[in-house]
């Protein structure tokens, strides 16, 4: 693809715990390509957060690349990160922890265009008409310039976060569960806000979540994870009409549909994600998944591509490039 | 007991109303200002049956529920009117130890956050059998016995019950907070945002589980929850909430199928839809009221596409439209007005 904007191959980020390595993300590929959005979904503790913040380096990756234009941003140093910092923004989940309580959201905007001297020589009325302008982009009325953030409500300050990782223009924004928090009406707010920025901007997105029905509307792709690993990833379109990945079909069919008669049958997963605390080497789904056989214990599945990019992580799928083993698993049954 | 306010022994059968709430007020009063929490709501619930209170953040939904277990914080809240009835015992006119007889017994209530709900030094074993000691007069080991038995019913196994809830995840801890709840096979059942704070497969386990156990017991659900997928799957009926009143309610067909009040069909049209990703969304514009400075008129006309002069002007009455949906809108004072939901309903159907 001569078009890829953001790589990243073998990511892996461990943590030291008490207990041992806590593999929150391991060993992760993927690449988006230029005004995309890539949706990243799974359950808590599946280490999408983790995934998020190593890719702009908000922490450092135990192992792999981070190729954004080419460049591997991890071997970058400070001076030249912080350049690069314009470029990379992120928008976090909690709008109550992620603005200081103390600053005014003019403070709150103008500060990364202070900090990476975005304007150079700006007197204090050019950087406020800078932030009024912004403000009016995430559709912020200018009187709330000086109103501090716990004056505000959990939409407004989502617009803040957005506000603030736009003021640096940056081309590559990752969106950690930008609306999770937030009532429906104003969730759809923030998504069109988003959409229309990605549209206008040609901006390209990480999008975290959680939620299946905003990320089929969001995303061009969408990669499930389990347990720090890619188990699916496939166009979204593809994803959801033809789900291959025993989890990802019991994710699929557990999302409830607001509609009359609407939720059928789902597909019962047993017990719940485990701890990712020096897993061993089998699939790590195995535990949960109503396929799982002998030979799901020998090895981690490798990600085999089954149709054109639709990707999947699974002993029982992809073998001799076709997807009948399940079938007839369930057949058997 | 032998009190007046109680005329039947808490004993309802089949198709009885186990529940009915009529004009319920309630405001938070503080010092420099009164927070209209939930303004002149009614209810009834049968029994078996299953009703969803939806809504946003500050809709009324919690204070609602609180109210129907007396527990309403007092100070700041006052129950300024209204009545709640269940089983036959009127609620908010019983002395403290008679309510403490009712709670538990024959009504309980799930809170939203399981982490917060159980006792973190109490084996959880210990905290189920509490319960059962608390409504019948049975021996510890007895107790025990049933607490053990009732986590067995919502997926745990009893050899757990020795352990505490920090030993649990989040789904479990849940299901011990269910298991609590329904240990004494109440009649009305309450669950404030049960699934929430639970992954989408866990959300699934544990309403199934609960639809399970609502069979079995043929309890009466007041389900209340901001996902209307929660309450497709798991109400008959529905009652949207909006700045404390009840904008539209009905059976789960009258509200899901033949939608009639402008918030409603936004709250729809919000949702991303699975089937079709290319359908923009359509926010509902603007923020909810303040609860402290509630318009005069109907409380969304200021974010409503359909609203006139008159809606801000005259305070909206329930109007009936069916034996079962009732929706709380000036504009059908126009017999011609239809909204755009159920206009495009309408023309599917013919």
């Amino acid at each position: 693809m001569s078009n890829t904007f953001l790589e990243v191959r073998n990511l892996k980020k461990y943590f030291k715990s008490a207990r041992g390595y806590v593999h929150a993300v391991d060993n992760v590929n993927f690449s988006i390509e230029k005004g995309k959005t890539l949706g990243v979904v799974g359950e808590s503790g599946c280490g999408k957060s983790t995934l998020g913040r190593c890719v702009i380096r908000l922490l450092e990756p135990t192992e792999g690349e981070v190729l954004f234009e080419g460049v591997n941003i991890c071997k970058l140093n400070n001076h030249k990160m912080k350049e690069l910092r314009k470029d990379i923004q992120i928008v976090f989940q909690d709008p109550y922890s992620s603005l200081n309580p103390r600053k005014t959201v003019l403070d709150i905007i103008s500060e990364p265009l202070k900090f990476n001297k975005i304007m150079p020589g700006a007197s204090r009325a050019d950087i406020e008409n800078r932030v009024v302008e912004l403000m009016e982009t995430v559709g912020l009325a200018e009187r709330l310039i000086n109103t501090y953030p716990h004056e505000l409500d959990g939409g407004r300050r989502q617009r803040i976060g957005i506000a603030r990782a736009l003021a640096v223009n940056p081309r590559f924004i990752v969106c950690d569960e930008p609306v999770s928090s937030l009532d429906v009406s104003i969730q759809a707010q923030i998504l069109n806000l988003l959409k229309t920025l990605q549209r206008e901007r040609g901006l390209t997105y990480i999008f975290i979540t959680h939620d299946l029905a905003v990320v089929n509307y969001f995303s061009d792709e969408i990669m499930v994870m389990y347990m720090g690993q890619t188990v699916e990833k496939a166009p979204s379109d593809e994803l959801f009409r033809n789900p291959l990945h025993p989890y990802t079909k019991a994710l699929l069919s557990a999302v409830l549909v607001p509609k009359v008669g609407g939720n059928k049958e789902r597909i019962q997963l047993r017990g719940e994600i485990t701890s990712p605390i020096e897993p061993p080497d089998e699939c790590r789904f195995a535990k949960r998944c109503n396929y799982c056989g002998d030979g799901c214990k020998k090895g981690t599945p490798p990600l085999i591509e089954v149709a054109p990019n639709h990707f999947v992580a699974c002993h029982c799928i992809g073998k001799d490039k076709n997807t009948l083993t399940l079938q007839e698993l369930d057949m058997a049954k | 007991m032998g009190n007046e306010h109680i005329t039947n022994n808490g004993l309802a059968a089949e198709g009885d109303i186990v529940l009915e709430v009529k004009n319920l007020v309630v405001h938070y009063v503080l010092k420099k200002e009164t927070v209209e929490a939930v303004n002149d709501i009614s209810f009834s619930l049968k029994k078996g049956r299953a009703i969803g209170l939806v809504g946003e953040t500050g809709a009324g939904k919690t204070t609602t529920a609180l109210s129907i277990m007396n527990l309403v914080p007092d100070p700041p809240g006052v129950i300024k009117n209204g009545t709640i009835n269940v089983c036959g015992y009127d609620i908010l006119k019983l002395k403290h130890n008679e309510l403490k007889k009712v709670r538990g017994k024959d009504v309980s209530m799930i809170f939203q956050d399981p982490m917060t709900a159980l006792n973190p030094v109490m084996r959880v074993g210990d905290q189920i059998a509490e319960s059962v000691r608390l409504h019948e007069n049975v021996s510890k080991a007895k107790a025990y016995e049933r607490a053990v038995e009732m986590l067995e019913l919502v997926g745990i196994s009893g050899e757990r019950a020795s352990e505490f809830p920090h030993q649990f995840s989040g789904g479990m801890k849940q299901r011990v907070v269910i298991a609590i709840a329904l240990a004494c096979s109440p009649h009305v059942l309450i669950a404030d945002e049960p699934t929430t704070a639970l992954d989408v497969t866990i959300q699934a386990q544990v309403l199934d589980m609960m639809n399970d156990l609502k069979k079995k017991f043929n309890t009466a659900l007041v389900m209340i929850t901001h996902d209307l997928g929660v309450v497709a799957k798991m109400c008959d009926e529905v009652a949207v909430m909006y700045a404390g009143r009840i904008v539209e309610s009905g059976t789960l067909e009258d509200v899901f199928n033949d939608t009639m009040h402008p918030y409603t069909e936004g709250l729809f049209n919000s949702l991303p839809n699975l089937e079709n990703r290319e359908a923009e969304l359509e926010p509902i514009p603007g923020l909810m009221p303040d609860p402290t400075k509630l318009p005069p008129g109907c409380s969304f006309a200021p974010r409503c596409k359909y609203a006139t002069e008159a809606c801000s002007a005259k305070r909206p009455e329930p109007r009936k439209v069916s034996d079962t949906h009732t929706v709380l809108c000036t504009r059908y004072d126009d017999p011609s007005f239809r909204i755009k939901r159920r206009q495009s309903n309408e023309q599917h159907v013919s």
